[in-house]
């Protein structure tokens, strides 16, 4: 379990990180994977059966779905790698790093302390995850990356449920995965719209809403 | 079928009903005010149930109508009724100019439609996740109806909007699941761990530390999408790119309901870690709120981004009004989000008016009004004079009940800090209303006369609503919004 998780946070990093688009959904294609994972093993530990069909849901929604569509949405647009953002590659990945395992470190006991599966690494890595997203929005100025960082933090948000509240109704489960697919759709549509009128997906450069 | 059920499956059906239905103008119009009447009277029926026999439950307690939900229900029977009936008039004249396509309008109306049916399921839900999800659903269902153009001021529009609302909820979620977790390990039943109707009563056996970071969480999750400052930023952009129809729904309503999400945790909260925790957050949302809306307002001169910062102000009222709290504060909060809806629908479908007049947004270009359309410019005055908060308007009321509540609560710098805020609000608005309603004609005038009296109805009947409101004390309502007062503070 552990393995699983800190491998979600190394290629919450990846997603982050990398330059390449095509390199990024990867990563996050892995991420969903190990989510997926997660679930199915925690199902079977903790005998909680609704993490059985949340993991089949997520295979089918998070690790083919939303990465097909991105990936579409790149090859249409024929974008290969992401500009540089504001402050530079490294430093935006270490900014966002420091800042997200902070949090994580500092939340993560209160979550735990409720929590009904008590294990300290996947908590941790629910609310880094979460916070990745959360930098990848503030710190990237790609559409596509931004993306990306909506389906980072919802996979954080995805653990921290799994973790503390897999026996909730499932159509609370249903209606968050739900909201996430129609997300991805909606800004994928938007991207596409977006690159046609502006000519790049650079959101840095649009500038005609001001005060 | 129960009530509640039905008020969720008609305005899906009808928004199915416009997809599939042929795209001849006059019967998707016909079919969209029919669709929107019936939803507005099963909407209507529900709460008469509620006033007659208390609140009710269905689909395992999952739904349920209470007193709060009821109060912002009204909005959406009312408000949504008004908007949809403008909205046929306001695509004609853009599908007559050639400035939209048939496709595009019916595909605007079936989403005004999904819209409700977002908003009404928000009002009904107990489980806290469900709301979550279902306010989530506003955002990603109005989107596409504020991107009404593919130009480069609507898609930055769209884009701040679904982006810093999904981001800014995201934080919401996480409120959620920390309230669960917590409340699982202290009630033990996970089914009613979630629910607002179980959770409220026993919100003292809660961990106040804990739900005050949930508050926290949940502050800036639904204050972004309610419009509280600082994560603001896409709601000028949003209001202003949208046809007027759309910001009508989006202020009148959507904000409002996100207002409720964060007045349930509200409620939660207070009942568990204290009153005085939550009205400290909630004043200084409100009060940085009002001036930095205040300070934006002065400067604008495109009428439908000023309005945009209006509703900014406003749920900064609604925010301060909370953070005085007692009976009468949260009385006046709940108050004002029905008498903004009323006013600031009626502002922005004015605005639509007013474009239709000039071909523009901007103010400077204006001039005249009072000679060209002599009703628009009474109905553009009646939403300015409520939005400044003049005797005898609804916005009057709430507004005059925040400054009782705060000055019995003897918070007189609270009280001096928002009477400057409104003060700033009311020389904007009146400068900005002579401007565009009196003196010479700057700019083009396009359409040379006022508008019908059908195309003028929405906004006359809201018109009269918000003067009404000012005016009489309409005992149903006044009764939904006691008991929802008597919810958030536990009686």
């Amino acid at each position: 379990m552990e393995v699983l998780t800190i491998l979600m946070m190394i290629s919450s990093v990846l997603v982050f990180g990398f330059r390449s688009y095509k390199l990024s959904i990867l990563s996050y294609v892995f991420q969903a994977f190990c989510l997926v994972s997660l679930f199915f093993l925690l199902a079977n530990l903790h005998g909680a059966k609704e993490l059985f069909s949340w993991a089949i849901i997520a295979f089918f929604m998070k690790v083919c779905l939303v990465p097909a569509i991105i990936f579409y949405l790149v090859k249409k647009l024929n974008l290969i790698h992401e500009n540089e953002p504001t402050g530079g590659f490294l430093v935006s990945i270490v900014i966002a790093f420091g800042f997200s395992i902070a949090t994580a470190m500092v939340i993560a006991p209160i979550f735990g302390e409720f929590s009904l599966i008590k294990n300290e690494t996947a908590l941790v890595a629910s609310i880094f995850i979460f916070m990745m997203g959360i930098f990848g929005f503030i710190l990237r100025n790609s559409f596509i990356k931004q993306i990306l960082a909506y389906c980072l933090f919802e996979n954080g948000i995805h653990l921290s449920l799994a973790l503390s509240a897999y026996n909730s109704h499932s159509l609370v489960e249903l209606g968050i995965l739900t909201d996430a697919i129609f997300a991805v759709i909606i800004m994928s549509v938007l991207a596409y719209h977006y690159h046609k009128t502006f000519g790049h997906v650079d959101i840095s450069k649009a500038s005609n809403l001001k005060g | 079928m129960d009530i509640l059920f039905l008020i969720l499956i008609i305005p899906l059906f009808s928004a199915l009903i416009l997809f599939i239905t042929p795209s001849n103008l006059k019967l998707i119009s016909t079919l969209h005010i029919a669709l929107s009447a019936l939803t507005s009277l099963a909407i209507f029926s529900s709460i008469a149930k509620l006033i007659s026999g208390g609140e009710y439950y269905a689909f395992n307690q999952i739904l349920f109508l209470d007193y709060l939900g009821a109060a912002f229900l009204v909005l959406v029977a009312i408000t949504g009724f008004f908007s949809n009936l403008y909205a046929t008039s306001y695509f004609k004249w853009h599908f007559q100019t050639g400035h939209t396509t048939l496709k595009h309008i019916k595909l605007n109306l079936a989403l005004a439609h999904i819209a409700i049916f977002t908003m009404t399921l928000s009002c009904i839900s107990n489980n806290l996740a469900i709301m979550w999800a279902a306010i989530e659903a506003t955002t990603l269902a109005t989107v596409f109806m504020v991107v009404s153009k593919d130009n480069k001021k609507s898609l930055e529009s769209g884009y701040k909007y679904i982006l810093i609302c999904s981001v800014g909820l995201a934080f919401a979620m996480f409120a959620t699941i920390l309230l669960y977790s917590s409340s699982l390990n202290t009630l033990g039943d996970e089914q009613s761990a979630i629910l607002f109707s179980q959770l409220l009563p026993l919100a003292g056996s809660l961990n106040p530390h804990v739900l005050m970071l949930v508050f926290i969480f949940a502050l800036i999750g639904f204050g972004t999408k309610a419009g509280l400052v600082p994560t603001h930023t896409w709601l000028p952009d949003a209001h202003s790119q949208g046809p007027a129809p759309t910001s009508a729904l989006l202020s009148g309503i959507v904000l409002k309901i996100a207002m409720l999400g964060l007045i349930r945790y509200y409620a939660i909260v207070a009942n568990s870690a204290g009153f005085g925790f939550v009205e400290n957050a909630m004043l200084i949302s409100g009060v940085l709120t009002l001036f930095v809306a205040a300070f934006f307002l002065i400067h604008q001169h495109d009428v439908k981004r000023m309005f945009a910062y209006h509703s900014i102000a406003h749920m900064g009222v609604i925010a301060f009004a909370l953070g005085i709290g007692g009976r009468l504060g949260i009385f006046a909060a709940i108050f004002h989000c029905l008498a903004h809806s009323f006013t600031k629908a009626l502002a922005f479908l004015t605005t639509g008016n007013m474009t239709r007049i000039y071909g523009t947004n901007d103010m400077h270009k204006m001039g005249n009004m009072i000679n060209i359309a002599p009703l628009t410019t009474v109905l553009f005055g009646v939403s300015i004079c409520s939005l400044v908060g003049v005797p005898a308007f609804a916005i009057f009321v709430s507004e005059f009940l925040t400054f009782k509540a705060a000055i019995l609560g003897g918070k007189f710098i609270e009280v001096g800090l928002f009477a400057i805020a409104l003060a700033i609000i009311f020389v904007a608005d009146f400068s900005h209303f002579f401007m565009a309603s009196f003196g010479k004609t700057v700019g083009e005038v396009k359409f040379g006369s006022e508008m019908s009296l059908w195309e003028n109805l929405p906004l006359i009947a809201l018109a009269f609503l918000v003067i009404a409101f000012g005016i009489w004390q309409f005992d149903s309502f006044w009764y939904l919004v006691e008991n929802g007062v008597n919810e958030i503070k536990g009686f």
